[in-house]
């Protein structure tokens, strides 16, 4: 017994050590894995195009700042950043704002073919967008809201708000309905319970949505590609999108861009994540 | 409890009901919009004299010529007091904003495309008629060049002229002379079986001998070109049935699979999108490519040292003869536009000699019109080869017929889908041929 003791200790001191370099030099595989390919786009946005392509290397020999002044001076590209910047943020006002409502009207309410409501909502989010932009075409047309970035704004919605709503159901439906029971037997109206009892405790949740939804119409490009054609209203994957002509890829203003055109998302992301995974999660689990 | 939640829902509908009635009345707006729109595009040109007149230009590689288009378009429109908005629109995405466009009738007043698109709007009716204008534009000194007005000859597109060709590409051999000569070769090889010799003695990996794309893309499709210099048909004389397995089909996959796995092609070929062999090039990875001459201004523009490493020839030829189609680029004025005698002398105004002249010094295409031969730009060698091959090449899809069939057939990539099949998959030869000629032929039976 006194033998084995030592060789139990030995395990008991060893293996948390054994564990603890294993787990670290898992997240740091993961860590590298993720943060690789961000590594190569900003290394590339600071080469030279003869550097990009005959002297690969994981470090740039001669840093420069000549693919950002390109993308910025001579190709505009503050320009398709400030379009975005309008788009996505329209985009999500409005979506947040309908959906809220929307998602507040199916879960607190009873009607006729509410489920049925719900379900189409899904539906219609469900629905593949290399299908519908023809149609979607032809409306916008007739509308006369082609080529313009509230026309944009509105095709968006079609497609944010079914999803917003989605995930807020499954949010609000977490939330006891009896605290909105409570204010109103203390004299609130409906509609002031939901805005200073059920939205307050739905912060996650909506941040999520407005995240989420900021960041698909940040990202979108089919539908901008159609409904845009103006070089002023182009957006910011549109511009990228430019930045290919015929078979050549110009790597390193296309890299600028895509460094320029994360860092929105990116704070977005680093200010909202705790709400992010908080939101999407309850959502997720409480529908 | 429950008598408030009812008075409130009455109250949350009643405002519902308010929303939908100012709804309604948005709504009537729209439609009245609608109706504008709809008016609009029946109203006669006299009407929407101040519209301006809208054309799409072609971006192509070269920011000089864009924007000297651009400008022409704008300086004819101050000269003529006319209107102009002039798009450039990313050929890569033609197709997309073309379909959309036409469903919804918002085509532009002009616009310049390809010789698939236009085969297909043309038989779609979508498509003016050009006929004076081409038969003015060709009637000055030498005309058209027999390949170029062969290739959007009336015939081939339903019965009229609906474009009006202002450059010509095609596919010009690239070769890294440096590499070659120290391996004791000389370029141009004037055979694919030469090129294939001539790669293997000189490549060192990761310098790659055989640049050529045998992926689902466009440039993937100069397989087509090689399989047909090996005899090798898509379809019959008439242009209805597919006939591409045959013996010199099966010589063709062959030569292509032996020089695969002989590793002359380099990594990732089969995959490769559309840049792929530029890249390649541009990395000094490939010995021999065949590109439009793109690859020539990014070389001269970043990498001036393998520009003068290169040099420049026809395709080489097969066992049966040369094949390198020449792909007319035009411009066309959709049916939908209202001012076609506007857009038609904006198309006039863009053939000019003085603008081409210019035009052709930045852009890379080749002539199509004969005394363009003449031209300061077609002395230097890319552009001179593609003089050549406007000269020298072959029409589109020949040996086949050109029609709807065989560019659908191109447009699905049966044929690197085939050498794939052979080089990936390991299907035998017979297989992989007998696939593709049953894939084939279900394209073709399509357009009986």
């Amino acid at each position: 017994m006194a033998a084995v003791q030592p060789i139990g200790r030995a395990n008991r001191s060893w293996s948390p050590v054994l564990r603890r370099v294993a787990l670290y030099a898992t997240l740091a595989l993961v860590a590298l894995a993720i943060v690789f390919p961000v590594y190569w786009m900003v290394t590339i946005s600071l080469k030279l195009p003869r550097e990009i392509y005959r002297l690969p290397g994981l470090w740039p020999q001669a840093p420069t700042l000549e693919n950002y002044r390109e993308l910025i001076v001579e190709r505009g590209f503050l320009i398709n950043i400030r379009n975005s910047l309008v788009v996505a943020g329209a985009t999500t006002l409005a979506s947040v704002g309908m959906s809220t409502l929307a998602a507040f009207s199916i879960v607190r309410f009873r009607y006729r073919f509410k489920g049925l409501v719900g379900r189409l909502i899904l539906f219609a989010y469900l629905t593949p967008t290399s299908l519908l932009f023809i149609p979607l075409s032809v409306i916008v047309a007739r509308l006369q809201l082609g080529d313009t970035l509230y026309g944009l704004v509105i095709v968006y919605l079609t497609f944010s708000v079914p999803l917003s709503t989605w995930l807020l159901i499954g949010y609000f439906r977490g939330v006891p309905a009896e605290l909105e029971e409570q204010a109103m037997v203390d004299g609130t109206t409906r509609l002031g319970a939901m805005l200073r009892i059920l939205l307050p405790l739905s912060l996650p949740g909506l941040a999520a949505v407005g995240i989420f939804t900021f960041t698909a119409a940040w990202n979108e490009l089919l539908l901008a590609l159609i409904f845009i054609t103006n070089e002023n209203r182009r957006t910011v994957p549109l511009g990228l999108q430019y930045l290919i002509t015929g078979d050549v890829f110009l790597w390193g203003p296309i890299m600028a861009g895509a460094v320029l055109s994360a860092l929105p998302v990116i704070v977005l992301y680093f200010l909202a994540q705790r709400y992010m995974v908080q939101g999407l999660t309850a959502g997720s689990v409480k529908g | 409890m429950n008598r408030q939640h009812r008075i409130s829902r009455r109250r949350v509908l009643g405002r519902a009901a308010g929303v939908g009635t100012v709804a309604a009345i948005g709504g009537g707006a729209g439609l009245s919009r609608l109706e504008e729109a709809l008016a609009a595009r029946r109203a006669p040109a006299v009407l929407r004299q101040g519209a301006p007149l809208v054309y799409w230009g072609g971006l192509i590689f070269s920011d000089e010529a864009n924007q000297m288009l651009v400008d022409e378009v704008t300086a004819w429109g101050e000269a003529n007091g006319v209107a102009t908005e002039t798009v450039m629109i990313n050929q890569n995405e033609t197709n997309q904003k073309v379909s959309a466009a036409v469903e919804s009738g918002t085509m532009p007043d002009a616009l310049d495309m390809g010789l698939d698109l236009l085969l297909l709007l043309s038989q779609a009716g979508e498509l003016s008629d050009l006929g004076d204008l081409y038969a003015t534009i060709g009637g000055g000194e030498g005309g058209w060049y027999p390949s170029v007005d062969a290739s959007v000859a009336a015939d081939k597109l339903g019965g009229a002229h609906t474009g009006i060709p202002f450059g010509a590409s095609g596919n010009l051999l690239f070769s890294r002379t440096d590499a070659l000569e120290a391996a004791g070769q000389t370029p141009p090889p004037e055979t694919w079986q030469e090129l294939r010799e001539m790669a293997e003695a000189a490549q060192e990996p990761p310098l790659y001998g055989m640049g050529l794309a045998l992926s689902n893309v466009g440039d993937g499709n100069l397989q087509i070109s090689v399989m047909q210099s090996y005899g090798g048909r898509v379809a019959n004389d008439e242009g209805t049935d597919c006939t591409i397995a045959s013996p010199e089909t099966a010589a063709y996959l062959e030569w292509v699979s032996s020089a695969y796995e002989a590793g002359l092609f380099p990594p990732g070929a089969t995959t490769w999108d559309g840049a792929g062999d530029n890249t390649a090039y541009l990395a000094g990875q490939a010995i021999f490519i065949a590109n439009t001459g793109s690859v020539s201004i990014a070389m001269d523009e970043d990498d001036p040292e393998l520009a003068a490493a290169t040099s420049y020839s026809p395709l080489p030829a097969g066992p049966v003869g040369r094949v390198s189609p020449i792909n007319p680029n035009v411009r066309a004025v959709p049916t939908s536009t209202q001012d076609q005698d506007r857009a038609k002398a904006l198309i006039e105004h863009l053939q000019g000699r003085d603008f081409l002249e210019r035009y052709y010094a930045v852009a890379i295409y080749g002539p199509v019109l004969q005394y363009q031969a003449d031209f300061e730009a077609f002395t230097g060698p890319v552009r001179a080869g593609l003089a050549d091959l406007v000269t020298n090449g072959t029409a589109p899809g020949a040996p086949d017929v050109y029609n709807t069939a065989y560019a659908d057939f191109s447009a699905n990539f049966l044929v690197p889908k085939m050498v794939q099949r052979v080089v990936v998959d390991g299907v035998p030869i017979e297989q992989a041929m007998e696939e593709t000629q049953q894939q084939g032929q279900a394209i073709y039976d399509k357009y009986r």
